[in-house]
């Protein structure tokens, strides 16, 4: 059964170049059937009725597969550390008259752009520089002409559910993309499509990373519990293995 | 990548900072740990050791060549890693760690700087320009290490210090042995790893073996 609550909303507000502050709104009969964004565009939407500008946020399919949405509430990256999005985060999470606090992801490579929107493009740099496979192969072709091992095959699709939202960056203690980085390496080293280009992924994805200020992982796995889609650091040891092996070819 | 750029990456920074510490660990904790417990067995015991130490004069300058080596390693890549981390990471508000941060990974640079100091003070009291006396030990004249360790631990200070710069010890382990083998590519699992729990137990028995000596020679 769903009911109304009422919540008291602390959000950060910030003009690019700007410096920022947080803002006090309150979001009144909630009902608790409402996702978080539901929440949000009421609040927005007394915004503009009342002649202010609306709380910038960033957010697409609100079903929790497009990687767009996400925000430091309450403290945790997506609100909740249940392997859930923004977008899928409902309000009956929360108490009524309870206070909440929204946050911009915060890393030194993701600037903010306004409100709780940041710069993300960092993540598409990395992928650009090998997050795919680079020869055209047509349409799929028969599933039995490449027989995969079940496990890597499995492997290789828990890596690939990486939505790139960048939770585990806003939740590294060192600002690392290092979650997201193996993520997207391992997809493709698991694979057999992956394999000629293998040496040469690992390598310009790490350099981007470091190039962008990404910072350096200390395995204290934070990112592995803010993920909303539950990537593991099985990924990171792997990455580790690849850029090994990487470095000792030539 | 030409082998300064693998070297001076984030993953080739943390494998030198996991190799020199590695090196440290095996080459020199470990057989230091061996040495020292040899202390609890009495005067004969400790400084015959010592006396052999002395003939091994090749292998140990070996060792403490590699040891430089390593410490320097360690430090330089630790400081590189720990600054970069600070600018990459910027300011949270709200933040809240989850339960998986454990206190030893945050507080890595503390605890090396800790061990560090631990290090020279180490060295300055037990090595470098210590006149030592002299004690017969089978018709020889062999320096009394045992007397000189004994002297220093009578001291509560001295004690109390030692004994606390071996926390720091556990603490730098418990994280670091984990850590590092993660690094190498072996995958340690966020939960229930039987690798997180060896490392803590190797730290918390090494520490405490470490930390036994000074305590031992303050009762005696
Ligand atoms: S809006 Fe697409 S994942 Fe949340």
């Amino acid at each position: 059964m769903s009911e109304k609550i009422n919540i008291t909303l602390k959000v950060w507000r910030q003009n690019r170049g700007e410096e920022g502050r947080f803002e006090v709104y309150q979001a009144q009969d909630i009902d608790t059937d409402a996702s978080f964004l539901e929440m949000m565009d009421i609040v927005n939407e007394g915004l503009t009725l009342a002649g202010k500008e609306p709380i910038a946020f960033e957010h697409d399919c609100r079903e929790g597969i497009c990687g767009c949405c996400g925000a430091l509430v309450n403290g945790k990256t997506h609100g909740s550390h249940e392997q859930t999005t923004l977008c899928q985060l409902h309000m009956r999470k929360f108490k009524n008259n309870e206070q909440i606090v929204v946050e911009p992801f915060r890393a030194h490579a993701f600037t903010v752009i306004k409100d709780l929107i940041v710069d993300r493009s960092g993540l598409d740099a990395i992928i650009r520089e090998g997050g795919y496979v680079s020869v055209k192969t047509g349409s799929a072709p028969e599933a039995s002409t490449t027989p995969i091992k079940k496990e890597l095959a499995e492997a290789a699709m828990d890596a690939a559910e990486c939505i790139g939202c960048g939770a585990c960056v806003a939740a590294c203690p060192n600002g690392a993309a290092m979650l997201f980085t193996a993520a997207k390496v391992s997809q493709y080293a698991l694979l057999p499509q992956g394999h000629p280009e293998r040496t040469q992924r690992v390598k310009n994805m790490v350099a981007k990373m470091d190039e962008l200020g990404f910072g350096n992982c200390s395995n204290e796995y934070e990112c592995a519990v803010a993920c909303p889609k539950g990537i593991d650091v099985k990924n990171i040891a792997r990455l580790n293995r690849e850029f090994i092996k990487a470095s000792l070819v030539k | 990548m030409n082998v300064k750029q693998t070297l001076l990456s984030s993953i080739g920074q943390k494998l030198l900072l996991a190799t020199s510490g590695l090196v440290m660990f095996l080459l020199f904790l470990i057989p230091h740990m061996g040495g020292n417990i040899l202390f609890l067995f009495g005067p004969d015991i400790f400084n015959s050791y010592a006396a052999h130490l002395h003939q091994l004069v090749p292998i140990v300058i070996g060792i403490e060549v590699l040891m430089i080596v390593s410490i320097t390693v360690h430090m330089v890549m630790a400081v590189r890693v720990t600054l970069a981390n600070r600018t990459a990471h910027d300011k949270r508000f709200t933040q809240k760690s989850s339960q998986e941060r454990s206190l030893a990974a945050k507080l890595m640079p503390v605890s090396g700087g800790m061990i560090f100091i631990f290090i020279v003070k180490h060295l300055l009291d037990f090595t470098l320009g210590v006149a030592k006396d002299q004690i017969a030990l089978n018709g020889h004249m062999v320096n009394d290490v045992y007397g000189m360790v004994l002297a220093k631990f009578q001291q509560p200070d001295q004690m109390v210090f030692y004994v606390l710069f071996m926390v720091a010890v556990g603490f730098h382990l418990s994280h670091a042995l984990q850590s590092s083998l993660q690094t190498y590519g072996l995958y340690v699992p966020r939960e229930g790893s039987k690798i997180k729990l060896a490392s803590t137990l190797v730290a918390i028995g090494m520490a405490g073996t470490f930390a036994i000596i000074p305590i031992v020679a303050f009762i005696r």
